[in-house]
Order: structure tokens, then C-alpha cells, then sequence
């Protein structure tokens, strides 16, 4: 009779650790150790069909300090910017951002703009943790050159980020804890819809990229419910095996050819 | 036969042209390259039978054109981003608004400590 009780005392202790153990670990990856606050990382986005490149735009991931009277915020700033070239044919002027606190990376709020080719569109997001809603606001351009606008408050999962928080908070990640095959699932919000982003671990690969030669985690990227991205394996992205996790190359599986983005420069970091 | 292979051989020729012209142009090549082939395998087809060689010379005029344009614009063409002053007056204008956003929203101190 005691020996049992001795036994379940310890079987309860040992998941009790275990439980402070992985608590310990969200914690500790919940920590900002990667991205620095004047970083600057420049792009080249290209298509790839059969090996004849072709240059399309420049996109750049910058990070910045911003002050509000009451705190200090990190800016996460994407941008995408066609070659001169292609201007007149399909000009892209795509901004996102996004305001984050820049110790845990929580999203405060999230803009986007972006100008394709005659489109346009604005999005907002401003996060209201406490009560798990977003509110957002959309602004569309008609054809007759006037605006219009459609406010809404969205209910999202305590774990829901925007895409460009998304993005860094996955180079924020320690995946030299996680072992091969590994994968973790992201909640994202765009458009008003819920998303669910599997990242996947699959191994440790050394390549060449325009910043010299570094050993990279390869991660493969897939979205649940929506079609934008195909194929199981198929779009990847490299992320520096340093203290840093910088992304040197992505590749995206698009049905005639391929998508790709290659670093061309990086500065500001933090390690 | 022969005709056939001369059809596919101006729609690659022609598509190579048009191709070279845009932005794409090197994807220009693989049209390039096909109406190419195309072209000698027609000028090999008329041989043995004495016909104009008029079209297969259109098909390898058009293919040459739109190959010395493709390489041209490839190694002359330097990438490099129009203006961007724009989406820069974009950029301050979003980042003054947003301060003023940020000013209204709760946000979290434990964050911050």
C-alpha cells in the first residue's frame, strides 16, 4: 500500500517536471535572440523556368526602432519593388509592416499596402491581446479611381500573428534543439482568414549564396487550408545555422517553373 | 508533313520574337532554339523535293532576330530598381500614422520589461 502511493507521488512529480520543463522551453524560445534592430536584408526574387533566370523584383526585410510616448516598439518592414524593366508592364509597390514588441515579437499592429500592377489594396490589423480580437480595417480602390472602405472585429486564436511577424518569429525559433522531421504549425491571419503555416525541420544543408558560404537548416513550408502554395516538400526556404537564422534562399512551386529569392546583402545584425 | 513542320516552326519562330521583346526575354530562348531545329529538320524535308525555301528562310530570319535580341538585352541589361520615392513618401507617411495608432493601443508591459 505505501510502495503504491510512493510510486504515484513520483509518477505525478516526474509529469509535474516534465510540465515545468516544456514551460521553461516556450519561455525561453519566446525570447528575442535572433533579430536585430537595424537590420536590413536585401533580396532578389526571380523566376525560374528550366534554368533561364529571370529578375523580377527586389524585396527587402527591415527592422527599425519606433517610439511612442509610453514604449519602445521594433518595426518589422517588408518590401517588394519591381526591376525597372518590368515597370511599365506590371509595376509592384508592396509594403508590409508590422509593430512588434521587440522582446517577444507580439504584433501590435500590421499594415499592408500594396500596389500590383494597377491594383490596390490596404489592410490593418491592430491586436488586441487581452480579448483575443483583431480589429480591421480594408480599403480597396475601384476602377473609377474612388475608395472604399469595410471595418470588422475578428475573434483569433491566442496564438495568431500576422505574416511578417510570422516570418521572424520563425528565424527566431531554436531549431538547433529540434531534431530532423520535426515540425511545428503557425497560426497567420490574412485577408480576415485564419491560416495554418506548417514548418517543417527536414535537415542541415551547406550552400552558396552572394554573403559566402554557410551551412543552412532547411525548412519546407506549407499552408493547410489554402492553395497558394503546392506540393508536400516543395517550397523551401534556408535559414543560416548561426545564432542569426538569416534566410539566404527560398524556392517556391509555382505550375509553369519555379519562384526563387536569393540574399543579396545583409547588414545590421545581431549576433 | 512539310507543311505542318513549317506551321510549328513560324508559331515558334513568331513566339520567340514576342517573347524577346518583353521583360521575359529569356525564356525566348527555348522558342529560339525550338523553331531552330525545326527549321533545319523543313530545310532537310524540302531538300529532297525541289520547293520555295522562301518560309524556312522567314522561320530562321525571325528565329535570329529574336535570338541576337534575347542575348543582347542579357548581357546588357543591368537589374536595378526604378523609382522609388514614391513607395518611400508610402513609408514615412504609414510609419506617422501608425505611431498614432500605437498610442491608443493597450500594450502589454510585461512585454517590455
Amino acid at each position: 500500500m505505501f510502495n503504491t502511493t510512493l510510486l504515484n507521488k513520483t509518477k505525478h512529480m516526474r509529469h509535474f517536471l516534465l510540465l515545468i520543463s516544456l514551460l521553461v522551453t516556450t519561455i525561453t524560445s519566446a525570447q528575442n535572440t535572433s533579430i536585430g534592430t537595424n537590420e536590413k536584408l536585401t533580396f532578389s526574387a526571380s523566376y525560374n523556368m528550366s534554368g533561364l533566370l529571370t529578375e523580377l523584383a527586389e524585396v527587402t526585410m527591415e527592422t527599425s526602432e519606433v517610439k511612442t510616448s509610453t514604449s519602445t516598439l521594433l518595426k518589422l518592414k517588408c518590401t517588394a519593388v519591381t526591376y525597372s524593366k518590368w515597370d511599365s508592364f506590371f509595376k509592384i509597390r508592396d509594403l508590409y509592416e508590422s509593430y512588434v514588441s521587440p522582446k517577444s515579437l507580439t504584433p501590435y499592429l500590421y499594415k499592408r499596402d500594396i500596389y500590383e500592377g494597377g491594383y490596390e489594396k490596404f489592410m490593418q490589423y491592430k491586436f488586441k491581446h487581452k480579448t483575443k480580437t483583431v480589429e480591421s480595417i480594408k480599403r480597396k480602390k475601384r476602377r473609377d479611381g474612388t475608395t472604399w472602405e469595410e471595418k470588422k472585429k475578428l475573434t483569433i486564436g491566442s496564438s495568431t500573428k500576422d505574416i511578417v511577424t510570422t516570418i521572424y518569429t520563425i528565424r527566431n525559433l531554436d531549431i538547433y534543439k529540434a531534431s530532423l522531421g520535426d515540425s511545428q504549425v503557425f497560426k497567420i491571419i490574412f485577408d480576415n482568414e485564419e491560416y495554418l503555416i506548417n514548418i517543417k525541420y527536414l535537415n542541415k544543408e551547406t550552400i552558396n549564396t552572394n554573403i559566402g558560404k554557410k551551412e543552412c537548416y532547411k525548412l519546407a513550408i506549407s499552408i493547410n487550408n489554402s492553395t497558394v502554395l503546392k506540393g508536400s516538400n516543395d517550397n523551401l526556404l534556408w535559414l543560416t545555422a548561426d545564432a542569426n537564422k538569416i534566410p539566404v534562399y527560398a524556392k517556391f512551386k509555382i505550375p509553369v517553373g519555379n519562384g526563387e529569392l536569393k540574399i543579396k546583402s545583409a547588414t545590421g545584425l545581431k549576433n | 508533313m512539310k507543311k505542318l513542320v513549317i506551321v510549328l516552326g513560324f508559331i515558334s519562330a513568331i513566339l520567340a520574337v514576342i517573347l524577346a521583346v518583353t521583360p521575359l526575354s529569356k525564356i525566348a530562348y527555348i522558342p529560339g532554339v525550338m523553331a531552330l531545329i525545326i527549321g533545319i529538320l523543313a530545310m532537310y524535308l524540302t531538300k529532297e523535293k525541289q520547293n520555295s525555301k522562301k518560309s524556312i528562310q522567314l522561320i530562321f530570319l525571325l528565329t535570329i532576330i529574336a535570338l541576337t535580341l534575347t542575348t543582347y538585352k542579357t548581357i546588357f541589361n543591368t537589374v536595378e530598381v526604378g523609382d522609388t520615392e514614391e513607395l518611400q513618401e508610402k513609408e514615412n507617411e504609414s510609419q506617422e500614422e501608425a505611431i498614432e495608432e500605437l498610442e491608443g493601443l493597450e500594450i502589454d508591459e510585461a512585454d517590455f520589461e
